[in-house]
């Protein structure tokens, strides 16, 4: 293209609007993940001038770790049990504020506070909470229930406190969504359905739920990709113990790479968590253009 | 949603709500009791008189407000720029951002740690601007595309007509139209900039360059693990973002649910 239809054309050309965005976030991330391919296939401690290449069999040893398997079988786990759970009581929520109650605005701002507070910052209130020093505890004496409140410290029972912190944490994100969607639906299929002798759970199940469809498929989609990004609450709450009950990827790679200096294994880790992290949001994407044709 | 016509459905209804409510609120209750366990009021005189709440804060806002201005000003001009200027290659550029959209921060860890201490950027605060500001841009950019689409070609063709360059038209047009998506790009990244743990637990080693996520670990170093303090702090560190919160409910609500949100 040259001068000659400059007064157009030229003028209307966006590179220069997206390319300084663009050479940021690009230059960063790009530039981080071949980084990351290529520390992936050393033995290196980060600091040595020497960098030993080991090829693939960071991977390799990935996929014998049963550490990283027990990371994995966490993730899914965590995924599924708080995505069921978070988005259930979202939806109640959702759906009871919706009717005319008292005190609406208190509940809303309960529920959604949490959602804006620094895990970090709740960490150690969380800690306390189901420690035998905790108020759980003292409920516990109060109405002599005789059990000892020291959950965090049983690997059987570890991952489930640290996902009732996560649902605590986002029921207020799933309820906000909801709450809209629910806006949307038309009044007079609420009132047919009614009349039509439908009751309240199944108005709420035949009805309304599927009308909030993208909705849910948005939370699966945010739930997918946070419970791969996982890494706050169970480094702070558990440090991702006892015995590794409560690992994570993210904390798995935080581990190996910086607490002990495995760079490279860190590296193959978090290679295979960014094509997991893909992998998720192209299943998602897919179910949800299927869904809607 | 709820028949509430009859007065014992509207108790039942009432009950239920502030049954399922009460669970929320215990987190809070255990925060505010734990931090007057021992000496009471004097735990946040303690943790006051220490004097890093202060810059610990200001730490955080230094981080906050950067974070907030790179994302502010890519996303509104990269915005504008793929939703209605000519560009060659544009889906190509857009999907390369996008697919930094799932990107967990916890892989740039190692190439950043190797790279900033050749930079020497340690201790820093551009050590967390700058990931954090790359990380929250994809989805900030795919919101302000998202919205400049809706606003109507015509607008900016008139706009052209009447001379303007395209300078002037996302000053006088664009800007002034998108102002709602930018509410909520400003208070997402706020939230999550104020918020972010790790790449300051890594990066920012001295005292005085770090962030309130990192307040509870001073005091545990500082106090020797008295917890009445910790949660003392934790209570400072929490009542500025729910009083910010509380005179901004429905830019916050917006801006957490801008995203899923088609």
């Amino acid at each position: 293209m040259e001068k000659n239809n400059k007064s157009r054309s030229t003028t209307m050309n966006g590179l220069p609007w997206i390319l300084p965005a663009f050479v940021f976030v690009a230059g960063l991330i790009y530039y981080s993940i071949f980084y990351t391919f290529k520390l992936s296939t050393l033995d290196w401690n980060g600091l040595d001038p020497i960098q030993t290449s080991v090829g693939m069999s960071n991977y390799g040893k990935a996929f014998s770790d049963w550490i990283f398997w027990k990371a994995i079988k966490n993730t899914v786990v965590f995924f599924l049990i708080t995505f069921l759970i978070q988005n259930f009581l979202g939806f109640i929520f959702a759906a009871i504020l919706h009717s005319n109650v008292k005190l609406a605005t208190l509940h809303k701002c309960l529920i959604f506070i949490p959602t804006i507070l620094a895990p970090a910052t709740m960490a150690p209130v969380f800690r306390l909470l189901f420690s035998p020093q905790g108020m759980l505890q003292d409920l516990s004496d109060t109405l002599h229930l005789g059990i000892t409140v020291d959950w965090l410290a049983q690997p059987n029972a570890a991952l489930y406190i640290l996902m009732i912190v996560t649902i605590w944490q986002f029921t207020g994100m799933s309820f906000i969504l909801y709450y809209a969607a629910m806006s949307q639906i038309d009044k007079e299929m609420l009132e047919a359905s009614h009349l039509e002798g439908a009751g309240l759970f199944r108005t709420l199940w035949s009805i309304v739920l599927p009308n909030c469809k993208s909705t849910t498929v948005s939370l699966a989609m945010l739930g997918i990709i946070g419970s791969l990004k996982t890494f706050d609450v169970p480094y702070l709450i558990t440090t991702g113990g006892p015995n590794h009950a409560t690992e994570f990827l993210g904390t798995y790679i935080f581990r190996q790479g910086i607490r002990q200096s495995h760079l490279g294994y860190a590296a193959a880790i978090s290679v295979l968590l960014l094509i997991l992290a893909i992998c998720g949001a192209i299943l998602i994407n897919r179910m949800n253009k299927g869904d809607e044709k | 949603m709820f028949e509430t016509r009859s007065l014992r459905s509207k108790i039942v209804l009432q009950i239920v709500l502030l049954i399922l409510t009460i669970p929320y609120a215990i987190p809070l209750v255990q925060m505010f009791l734990g931090s007057l366990g021992g000496t009471g009021f004097l735990n946040y005189k303690a943790v006051w008189d220490t004097g890093v709440v202060p810059i610990y804060f200001r730490n955080s806002l230094i981080i906050s407000s950067g974070v907030i201005v790179l994302v502010y000003i890519f996303s509104m001009t990269a915005g504008f720029g793929f939703a209605k200027l000519r560009i060659f290659g544009k889906e190509v550029f857009f999907w390369l951002i996008l697919v930094a959209l799932t990107l967990p921060e916890v892989i740039l860890l190692s190439p950043l740690f190797v790279t900033f201490q050749k930079l020497h950027m340690f201790n820093t605060f551009w050590a967390v601007i700058l990931p954090t500001a790359a990380l929250q841009l994809p989805f900030t950019i795919l919101l302000a595309r998202n919205f400049n689409n809706g606003i109507p070609n015509q607008l900016i063709e008139a706009a052209r007509i009447d001379g303007a360059s395209v300078f002037s038209t996302f000053w006088y047009v664009i800007l002034p139209l998108t102002r709602p998506i930018a509410a909520s790009i400003i208070v997402l990244t706020l939230i999550n900039s104020w918020n972010t743990y790790l790449l300051p637990l890594l990066f920012l080693q001295s005292p005085n360059m770090q962030t309130v996520t990192l307040l509870p670990q001073y005091f545990q170093g500082e106090f020797t693990n008295d917890q009445t303090k910790i949660l003392a702090a934790a209570v400072l560190t929490a009542i500025p973002v729910i009083i910010v919160y509380l005179f901004m409910q429905k830019s916050f609500e917006k801006g957490m649910s801008a995203g899923a949100l088609k």
